[in-house]
């Protein structure tokens, strides 16, 4: 893609990172006349630039923090992730996954098909059907739009589609300055339990058990609330158990249909691949902004930075 | 040498916990629930467990958990449980420990040490695009047929399920 953007393409990227902020404490829908903006705004939005969009944000993502060095392992996440992509009513968008090289136990989609886990979640994984459960999910997000729905119901999208008018700079200041966090918190919900339930079924179709994203959300309900490594996972997005609890519900009455699947075991790791980066590389001028403000409190999400922000647009099963 | 080391080392991490004696492990009953005596819905029940009680967890099959409580043993959903925080052995709180439930993985890497840290809010916002990154992303990428491919050699079959709710 040229690295030109379309002016929505930056509109629904800042959208997304506004709705990712959480409280919905402005709703700009009773302010503009948003009918008319959104449809106009994301008319002739296709599945071209749906991808377009998803690449951009994905590889700002591994300049954050790169892929794990282990062809091996790369290859292997990408067949078991392309084979339950293959399950879904997407199954010829160019799918893309990726470890990459942080502690943090996270994971992530961008629209259009790009899909990364970090090695701090995936090290946690016992089997393969817990893999396909975790890149089900994700692969949930992407399937069903989740990202563009929900932007298209958010009053974000037109306030962008305004500022994109302007430049770039423009687009942000006025996103900044309306405050522009739109995205109520009980929607955001949703679409996380939809994507479980997704996930789950997914893994069933491609022959695993079905159990595996279950098994990983019961491993973090037991993980500490301190720990620093689900940080963003616990500020951003329901606890594991109220998505068990959900699950639970949405499973009871198909639990004798579904069928047991298989539990492969899943690949390690290489051993010569050193231990995950004590500090992903961010760019230059981010590392130079830290060492200049350490005692900087941290800004509130959706309302600094200039640029899209990746993990705005970035749906995640554990974080964003 | 060095790698020779290093190769060394992981063997050892994993025989010892190979060797590990599996702690018990502990759940909470979320909300109250029937015991099962085999994990089926249609099985006889073996008693009714209230909210807050605690038992063993001795197995597990599918969504069920095998529970072994002060009032019997039988199985039960394990969305109705949440497992007590391991944090006590280590870095890795709860994932270990639950790995000897959820088939233990015979690796397992601590990477929640001191002084380390992950990928945060800042460096997702401060990031700029990777040209090389995307590359090799591209590269790794496999095409339907690969993936098939793969799978079936796993000995995975497709299985046709309909989504839940089926909410379109």
């Amino acid at each position: 893609m040229s690295r030109a953007f379309k002016p929505w393409i930056v509109a629904i990227a800042f959208a997304a990172a506004s709705w990712q902020s959480g409280a919905a404490s402005l709703d700009l829908g009773r302010i503009f006349d948003i009918g008319k903006d959104v449809t106009d705004a994301t008319k002739g939005m296709d599945e071209k630039d749906e991808i377009a969009v998803g690449r951009e944000v994905a590889g700002r993502m591994l300049g954050a923090a790169s892929l794990v060095p282990d062809p091996g392992l790369q290859s292997y996440v990408n067949r078991v992730g392309r084979w339950v992509a293959s399950q879904t009513e997407r199954p010829d968008l160019p799918w893309h996954f990726g470890v990459i090289d942080s502690t943090s136990i996270n994971a992530f989609a961008a629209p259009g098909g790009y899909i990364l886990i970090t090695r701090g979640l995936y090290e946690i994984l016992d089997g393969e059907a817990q893999l396909a459960g975790v890149l089900g999910h994700e692969i949930g997000h992407v399937v069903r739009r989740h990202h563009i729905t929900v932007m298209q119901k958010s009053a974000a999208i037109s306030a962008g589609a305004r500022a994109a008018q302007g430049n770039r700079n423009q687009l942000v200041n006025n996103l900044i300055g309306t405050g522009a966090e739109v995205m109520a918190r009980g929607l955001d919900k949703g679409a996380e339990f939809e994507a479980d339930q997704i996930g789950i079924i997914l893994a069933a179709r491609a022959g695993y058990s079905p159990y595996g994203l279950i098994e990983v959300l019961h491993k973090l309900s037991a993980r500490a609330g301190d720990d620093a490594s689900l940080a963003l996972l616990f500020k951003t997005h329901p606890n594991p158990g109220e998505r068990l609890s959900q699950l639970g519900e949405a499973l009871a009455p198909r639990l004798s249909t579904l069928p047991s699947g298989k539990e492969p075991v899943i690949r390690q790791v290489s051993a010569d691949v050193p231990a995950a980066a004590a500090n992903p590389a961010p760019a230059a001028g981010a590392r130079a902004l830290q060492q200049e403000e350490p005692a900087a409190p941290p800004r509130p999400a959706g309302k600094s930075g200039i640029g899209i922000d990746p993990a705005g647009v970035l749906r995640g099963i554990f974080g964003r | 040498m060095r790698r020779t080391l290093k190769r060394l080392m992981r063997a050892l991490a994993v025989t010892l916990l190979i060797a590990m004696p599996a702690a018990a492990q502990q759940v909470t009953l979320e909300r109250d629930s029937p015991l099962y005596a085999e994990p089926r819905l249609e099985s006889a029940q073996v008693s009714q467990l209230k909210q807050g009680a605690s038992g063993e967890v001795i197995g597990k099959q599918g969504a069920w958990l095998n529970l072994k409580t002060t009032g019997g043993s039988g199985w039960l959903f394990s969305f109705n449980v949440r497992f007590q925080s391991q944090k006590a052995e280590g870095g890795d709180a709860g994932g270990s420990a639950l790995g000897r439930v959820f088939g233990p993985r015979q690796n397992v890497n601590v990477t929640a040490a001191i002084g380390i840290r992950g990928l945060d809010e800042q460096d997702l916002k401060q990031a700029s695009f990777s040209d090389s990154q995307m590359k090799l992303l591209d590269g790794y990428a496999a095409s339907k047929q690969a993936a098939e491919d793969g799978a079936r050699a796993t000995g995975l079959a497709p299985e046709k399920v309909d989504y839940l709710g089926a909410k379109k």
